[in-house]
């Protein structure tokens, strides 16, 4: 069954549609890629998804439940937690204090008192390598320690399903490999769903199970990574420039 | 000259406190209560009226701390409803402008209601020596009580939970939404604790000198300026500000004139917006 469903999803900047006609799926704890070029409505979709924005047009739903216009916080409450292109934390805080506040918000009804969300950041922490960190403000980690953090904010909550944002970018191959260790084990060990956006082939290659082209606000082409990378329209529109890149 | 210190420490303790909420309120929902000093001073009256009704002086000063609590969610159900649906540049403008109106309707029905009506707390006892100066004990109890209120609010922002959520939201509102928060909520909280805090302080401060219904522009002045020099959304900034303003402003008083006081200390809140935008202890983006 699918977990969430983006049904004939639009979402117009002023004459520019960032995002146009959309249907995407996502079943139950599969680990979804979507990539394309810059601009082509990358992010605008995981917003779209956790509210940040709202569709212009279509629906979007969760779990069985209707969430096109639900805000932020209510959707992260619902169970679906997002990590940014940007790292966004909380610099006056420790990273304890930050992974914390996603466990005592980032779940409806959970009523968890303070030193139980205490308790759950430590054990996100600990899953995503940082647990000897866990004292530190944020500024003193640097930029894959940052990342992590985000993850375990993300994951302290318990949420259903994970909006990932080019959380790869600027990552040497080492880090690499941990990220990717990381979101798999997220995957296998708490059955969460997780649409990820990413540049780095390398890492869809090895960690997506189906990935959707986006180009333009529409779907080029979707399917297994294999298959999708060797579709005519990716090769022209994307990856040859992908690959200059490189 | 230490005598003026003192004072000047006294008073800038409780500019500071009333300075907290309104930083609060600006940092988290973008709205500067211009009728902060009016809930001060309405919430002094209840005070006064209950104590003239026979009741304690503690059971009174828990009604006007309960009554400026009360008037932070009133702002919050009503008059601030329409400024929500706004963002940016014309939410604060609008914010202006109908606490503006509030300030006045409290002000003019006070005025026409309890036109003599003051709050004067004396705390008895002789004067204690500080540093050779004779301080007043309603001065010294005022000052207590306005530090022990600044320690619970840092033990409150530093180690509980909900602190920290309110922190979170005035650092960055849509991450904050990300993990969960709902912005709102702590905006509330906020608003019901600077009415509490005012109401505090209007208390503390009839303990040094009398509140009367005309005391309110001059009290949402002082705040506004410490507000403005401490930084948005700082509570150690406003701390800071408030203490060196107070000297400031009790200093200038005597050397100079009163008159000439309250100049000074614009001077001073526009020279921190020109060098310093972020406020004495803020950083630079
Ligand atoms: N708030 C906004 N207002 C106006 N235009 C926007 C807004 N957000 C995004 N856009 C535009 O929508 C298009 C899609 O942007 P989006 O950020 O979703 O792209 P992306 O696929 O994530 O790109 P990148 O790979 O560079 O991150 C771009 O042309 C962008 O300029
Ligand atoms: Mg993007």
């Amino acid at each position: 069954m699918a977990l969430l469903e983006l049904d004939q999803v639009h979402k117009h900047f002023g004459g520019l549609a960032a995002v146009n006609g959309v249907n995407v799926r996502a079943d139950d704890g599969e680990i979804l890629a979507i990539v394309g070029p810059n601009g082509a409505g990358k992010s605008t979709l995981l917003k779209l998804i956790v509210g940040l924005e709202t569709p212009t047009r279509g629906a979007i739903r969760f779990a069985g439940q209707e969430i096109t216009q639900a805000p932020p916080h209510r959707v992260r409450q619902m169970g679906i937690a997002m990590v940014q292109q940007t790292p966004r934390h909380f610099a006056s805080m420790t990273a304890l204090e930050n992974v914390a506040l996603g466990a005592l918000f980032g779940r409806a009804g959970a009523h968890r008192q303070e030193e139980q969300a205490l308790e759950l950041a430590g054990e996100a922490l600990s899953f995503v390598g940082l647990a000897d960190r866990r004292h530190d403000l944020v500024g003193h980690l640097n930029l894959h320690e940052q990342r992590f953090l985000e993850l375990a904010r993300a994951i302290a909550g318990g949420p259903r399903l994970l909006a990932l944002d080019e959380v790869m970018a600027g990552l040497n191959d080492t880090e690499l490999e941990a990220s990717i260790a990381i979101i798999r084990a997220i995957r296998d060990q708490f059955n969460m769903t997780i649409i990820w956006v990413e540049h780095v082939m390398k890492a869809v290659m090895s960690l997506a199970e189906r990935v959707v082209v986006l180009d333009f606000g529409t779907i080029l082409t979707e399917g297994l990574p294999a298959e999708v990378m060797r579709h005519p329209a990716v090769v022209k529109a994307y990856l040859g420039q992908e690959m200059n890149h490189a | 000259m230490i005598a003026n210190i003192l004072d000047g420490i006294v008073l800038g303790l409780q500019f500071g406190l009333l300075a907290v909420g309104l930083t609060l309120v600006y940092g988290l929902g973008g709205v500067l209560n211009l009728a902060h000093g009016q809930m001060a001073v309405a919430a002094a009256m209840v005070v006064a009226l209950a104590q003239a009704a026979g009741l304690p002086i503690w059971l009174a000063a828990g009604l006007g701390l309960l009554a400026g609590g009360l008037m932070g969610l009133i702002l919050d159900l009503t008059i601030l409803r329409p400024v929500y649906r706004l963002r940016g540049e014309a939410r604060v403008l609008l914010s202006l402008l109908l606490t503006l109106g509030v300030s006045f309707t409290v002000e003019g029905f006070l005025n026409w209601r309890y036109a003599l009506g003051a709050l004067s707390l004396r705390i008895g006892g002789g004067a204690v020596e500080i540093l050779g100066v004779p301080m007043r004990r309603g001065s010294l109890a005022a000052s207590a009580i306005t530090l022990a209120t600044f320690a619970a609010l840092f033990l409150f922002f530093r180690y509980t939970s909900l602190g920290r959520a309110v922190r979170s939201v005035i650092e960055d509102q849509e991450g904050a939404r990300l993990v969960g928060i709902y912005p709102h909520r702590m905006l509330r909280l906020i608003l019901v604790l600077s009415g509490v805090l005012a109401a505090l302080v209007a208390i503390t401060r009839a303990m040094v000198t009398p509140i009367d219904v005309h005391s309110g522009l001059s009290i949402t002045t002082f705040a506004l300026i410490v507000t403005v020099v401490g930084g948005l959304g700082n509570v150690a900034g406003a701390l800071l500000a408030g203490l060196i303003l107070g000297i400031v402003n009790a200093v200038a008083a005597d050397l100079i004139g009163t008159y000439i006081s309250l100049i000074i200390l614009l001077g001073a809140a526009a020279l921190t917006i020109l060098t310093r935008p972020a406020g004495l202890l803020g950083v630079r983006e």
